[in-house]
């Protein structure tokens, strides 16, 4: 593992470091350099007057953030990501303790515990939790890679994933824990679970959705928070409003339309500047986006995401291992995913859940995880190259 | 592994494809239409309420004025971003503070769910420690907002309750009626008596404008008017307010006459004091009566609950013009002056006056049972002899075409007077064909000689309303004209204190309608009618007879049969109308004490007390005695 820089005197380790350096992907690189710049810019304009008097207070933080951030993508992508297999039960245990913690001593904010509070800053155990979870599983699928079709090996995999993923749904943070479920089933996927499994889980996943959202509640028993159910059938049914649930989605759809072709400006932005959107430097930091800067501004956005959604991909096929794989088949999917339900949920094609924008909502536990998940993507297709080439 | 890479890369494209679609639909397709709602989303347009107009007496004494007051709003869109705890926890704080029941506020916020950015009027007329108190924890107290507003302040206690009405909240029935005169919904608008009936003149014009509101309905600019409020214009009535107090006191004392003369059930009463010439009313009170100040900011529920109450006897009901009642022998001089029109009797012509007649097998009493004499019909009507009636009632039985309902709708009865006070009651003259068409039964459905019995001295089905009947005396004062009787005299234009006031309007009443009565006939009934308050054997002479301007006037005990609680069944209704002075008439006034027994006993002395006040007469001056009698 080279981490450090090394002494020339040990050349055999330069020209490794060499070919190191030469394998990363750098237009990855480039096109998540580019996302976090142009998000700076956007959570510049977008909070420049949340604060009466310091209209950088947001951007300084989320700078920052940014620099962290690029310390663990460095230090993951130098890590050999078959090394994780190993610490694959400490990984999980860990997840399990920090999302125990975080309903015992989090942070109540609006009903929910998301967070445990470290001075003035907040953790979000649910974000860190993703990348672990994501290594334990995919590491625990890959250790019984010649059993996979056996349905031994899916329901093992999945009945390890439900505790953290209940506990998530516990804070609850119904977003955060479907992009979990979204995770676990791009590893079972990648890892070549037979179709029958993949079918047969879907179908499962169907019944609980149905079940939660429509025929227990006719029963009399009610899974969901009432906020979130309302939010999830207002989504599917936005003209029924029974508790005023909607008046979000509809103040977002009205800043994303009034953006038009090319934007409002910053000042002209009257939805985000007086405040009709809820939460515009965080969950609906998108709508604030295209209000600003309009169709052409949200579509760079869009246009940088999709970069880094193909050379995701282009890893996940270069990936030397089952596990490798798997991990970057989870965190390419669960990164896609992330990107829909939230752009989906401010123009009104996706339930209101509550997860940030990767790169751009304002929040150190997302931005610093959505790095480390690139950083695996390079890891692995370091690894990748390097293998194809030995 | 291709193959799944290969669904994976297709689920990318998938998700941006639908991404970028959405987007291009929202933004590029219908901008336009999003950017107007945007726009539309921070314009808020408003009203502010013009001062209302005052209203005054005859005399200028103010009755009902505007007084500054603070108003504590809500927003209900500030309260989608708080946590249910927490907004709980601040409605209940509030509603503490304000002394407003939670749970009426959570109804509200419930009704406005679709409307989350028009203000809910928590309270009006809030105390100021109460309001520096909200200031100065704004912060706990989300979209709570404090502004300023008029109130009606009645400023003469609960004098006129029922006559000048109240102000409220525009209902969505009233909005929809009248949505073409400009009135929208939040508006404050008169509900009842004057304030409802010249609710156009009072209400002046709301100012109009536009203003930028943040989500929070918080205003970031200032207010644009299109339109600036102009106050609305004064209402002078022609109540004399001295002799309103004369004639709600005068009603409460009958209502104790009553009582002590041991009528438990007397509880209520109606006095109207009206100009004979002109029809203007000088005084109108209705008893039992209420404190309107219960409408002036929040109104209760309790409060409207005890106006409700049939304990209470109504007190919101304005007796005078609303309630119904047996007209009892104050209708004799319709009987009277109907059978002298049609000739079927002369004024000289005597009649004998029993104790009782035996009807078609039927026996009618007179209220006198040991009287047997001869009577011409001055005397009849000075003594109120029933049985000398029923012999004029038998006569009119014969007749075709019911002459005697025909003069009393020309003489106002059966109609409505059309006094600018609503709601009005028309009352009810039975008529042969009335009866038929309301019964069902086809022995009631029968007019029989005992229906013209009864009517001939304002029993059975005959409905009036005091109004009515003070109107008919107004008639007999003023020489056979029907007026119009009304409350106000003029709109005026609101003034400075001491300037004279502008007139814009006064009233124009109707002109008086000639009845069409023979001026002999008349003078005889009038004559009747001087004799009961003077004569020995008159029945009201031991009130007026020594009562220094010469009255006139009819005594009346009407049966009625009510429904009191724990009661059921006939009391009498005590009745006084007539006029004074006798020959050249300046006030026609009738005094209705319900469930009062005697007319002569707790009406005629009630009818006095406002002679006394409107001619400056000293009570005890002179001599009183007044006995038991029809």
């Amino acid at each position: 593992m080279a981490t450090r820089a090394v002494p020339a005197a040990r050349a055999n380790l330069g020209s490794e470091v060499g070919a190191f350096v030469r394998h990363l992907d750098y237009l990855l690189l480039i096109s998540l350099g580019a996302v976090i710049a142009y998000g700076l810019w956007v959570l510049e304009a977008v909070t420049r007057t949340d604060i009466p008097g310091d209209p950088g207070y947001y951007v300084f933080r989320q700078e920052i953030y940014v620099g962290v951030g690029a310390i663990a993508l460095a230090v993951v992508t130098a890590i050999d990501p078959e090394a994780y297999r190993r610490f694959g039960r400490v990984f999980y245990g860990l997840a399990l303790v920090l999302l125990v913690v975080v309903l015992a001593v989090g942070e109540d904010v609006r009903g929910t515990k998301r967070w445990i509070e470290f001075g003035s800053f907040r953790f979000q155990p649910s974000e860190l939790g993703k990348v672990l979870v994501i290594l334990f599983i995919a590491g625990f699928v890959a250790s019984r890679a010649r059993r996979l079709g056996e349905w031994r090996t899916t329901f093992a995999a999945v009945g390890l994933a439900l505790p953290p993923i209940l506990l998530v749904f516990r804070e609850p943070d119904f977003g955060t824990a479907l992009i979990y479920c979204g995770a676990v089933a791009a590893i079972l996927f990648f890892t070549g679970t037979p179709w029958l499994h993949l079918g047969l889980l879907t179908a499962v996943a169907g019944l609980v959705a149905g079940s939660v959202l429509w025929f227990l509640p006719a029963a009399g028993l009610e899974v969901l928070e009432p906020y979130q159910r309302d939010r999830l059938i207002g989504f599917v049914n936005p003209d029924i409003d029974p508790s005023g649930t909607t008046y979000n989605v509809n103040q977002s759809i009205t800043a994303v339309g009034s953006g038009g072709l090319d934007g409002r400006g910053v000042a002209g932005a009257s939805q985000t500047n007086l405040n009709y959107l809820p939460e515009h430097s965080t969950d609906f930091i998108f709508s604030s986006l295209a209000e600003q800067r309009g169709f052409l501004g949200a579509s760079i956005l869009l246009l940088l995401y999709a970069l880094i959604a193909w050379r995701g991909i282009k890893i996940v096929a270069l990936a030397p291992t089952f596990f490798t794989a798997a991990v970057a088949g989870a965190v390419v999917f669960a990164f896609l995913f992330q990107v829909f339900i939230n752009v989906g949920m401010t123009v009104g094609i996706a339930p209101i859940t509550g997860i940030p924008l990767p790169f751009v909502s304002f929040g150190g536990s997302s931005l610093i995880t959505s790095m480390i998940l690139i950083g695996l993507l390079q890891a692995i297709q370091v690894r990748g190259r390097l293998a194809g080439r030995g | 592994m291709a193959l799944r890479i290969a669904i994976l890369g297709i689920l990318a494209l998938t998700v941006f494809s639908v991404l970028f679609i959405r987007l291009w639909a929202l933004q590029v397709i219908s901008g336009e239409r999003y950017l107007e709602d945007a726009r539309n989303n921070q314009i808020r347009a408003f009203r502010t309420h013009a001062p209302r107009g005052s209203v005054v007496a005859r005399d200028g004494e103010v009755l009902v004025s505007n007084v500054p007051g603070t108003l504590v709003q809500l927003w209900p869109a500030a309260l989608t971003d708080v946590p249910l705890s927490e907004r709980d926890h601040m409605l209940r704080r509030l509603a503490r503070l304000l002394r407003v029941p939670y749970a009426e506020i959570v109804q509200e916020l419930h009704a406005r769910e679709n409307d989350l950015l028009t203000p809910i009027t928590i309270k009006e007329s809030v105390a100021d420690e109460k309001i520096s108190y909200l200031l100065e924890h704004q912060n706990d107290f989300p979209g709570v907002q404090v502004s300023e507003t008029y109130l009606r302040q009645y400023e003469q206690d609960t004098l006129l309750a029922q006559i000048l009405g109240y102000t409220g909240e525009i209902s969505k029935e009233q909005l929809e009626a009248r949505a073409k005169d400009g009135y929208a919904s939040g508006d404050r608008i008169g509900q009842g008596g004057v304030e409802a009936a010249y609710d156009q003149y009072l209400r002046g014009l709301p100012g109009v404008g536009r203003v930028l509101v943040d989500a929070l309905g918080r205003v970031q600019s200032p207010r644009q008017f299109s339109q600036m409020p102009q106050a609305g214009d004064n209402i002078r009535l022609t109540i004399d307010v001295e002799l309103q107090r004369a004639a709600e006191d005068a009603l409460e004392y009958g209502v104790r006459l009553a009582l002590e003369d041991g009528e438990w059930a007397a509880n209520g009463g109606a006095i109207v004091a009206m100009d004979p010439d002109t029809g203007e009313i000088l005084a109108l009170a209705s008893r039992p009566t209420f404190d309107p100040d219960i409408y002036i900011g929040r109104v209760k529920k309790r409060d409207l609950k005890q106006l409700a109450d049939p304990r209470n006897n109504h007190p919101a009901l304005n007796r005078a013009v609303a309630g119904l009642y047996p007209a009892g022998s104050v209708f004799k001089p319709i009987t009277a002056l109907a059978a002298l029109e049609e000739g079927m009797v002369a004024p000289d012509e005597l009649i004998q006056c029993t104790g009782k007649e035996v009807i078609d097998g039927q026996t009618f009493m007179n209220w006198n049972p040991y009287a047997n004499e001869p009577m011409n019909l001055r005397v009849a009507l000075a003594n109120s002899c029933d049985t000398y009636f029923y012999q004029l009632a038998l006569q009119f039985y014969e007749r075709q075409g019911s002459p005697l309902q025909k003069w009393s709708k020309r003489m106002g009865f059966g109609q409505k007077t059309g006094v600018d006070l609503g709601p009005e009651e028309r009352g009810l003259v039975p008529t042969p064909a009335w009866r038929r068409r309301y019964f069902s039964l086809p022995i009631d459905k029968i007019w029989t000689s005992g229906d013209s019995v009864q009517l001939s001295i304002g029993q059975g089905d005959l409905l009036v309303t005091p109004l009515q009947m003070t109107r008919f005396y107004a008639m007999l004062a003023n020489g056979g004209e029907l007026v119009e009787p009304h409350i106000v005299k003029a709109v005026e234009e609101p003034q400075n204190e001491g300037e004279p006031p502008v007139v814009l309007r006064p009233y124009q009443p109707k002109p008086a309608k000639e009845v069409g009565l023979t001026p002999t006939n008349l003078s005889v009934v009038q004559q009747g009618l001087y004799d009961a308050a003077h004569e020995p054997y008159g029945t009201s002479a031991g009130v007026f007879g020594s009562f220094p301007i010469p009255i006139a006037g009819k005594t009346g005990t009407a049966e009625k049969f009510v429904r009191l609680p724990g009661y059921v069944g006939l009391r009498d209704q005590a009745w006084w109308c007539g006029w004074g002075p006798y020959a050249k008439a300046k006030l026609a006034v009738c005094a209705l004490i319900e469930n009062g027994g005697h007319g002569g006993t707790a009406a005629a002395p009630a009818a006095l007390k406002v002679f006394e006040e409107y001619f400056g007469v000293e009570p005890g001056s002179y001599v009183t005695t007044w006995r038991e009698s029809d």
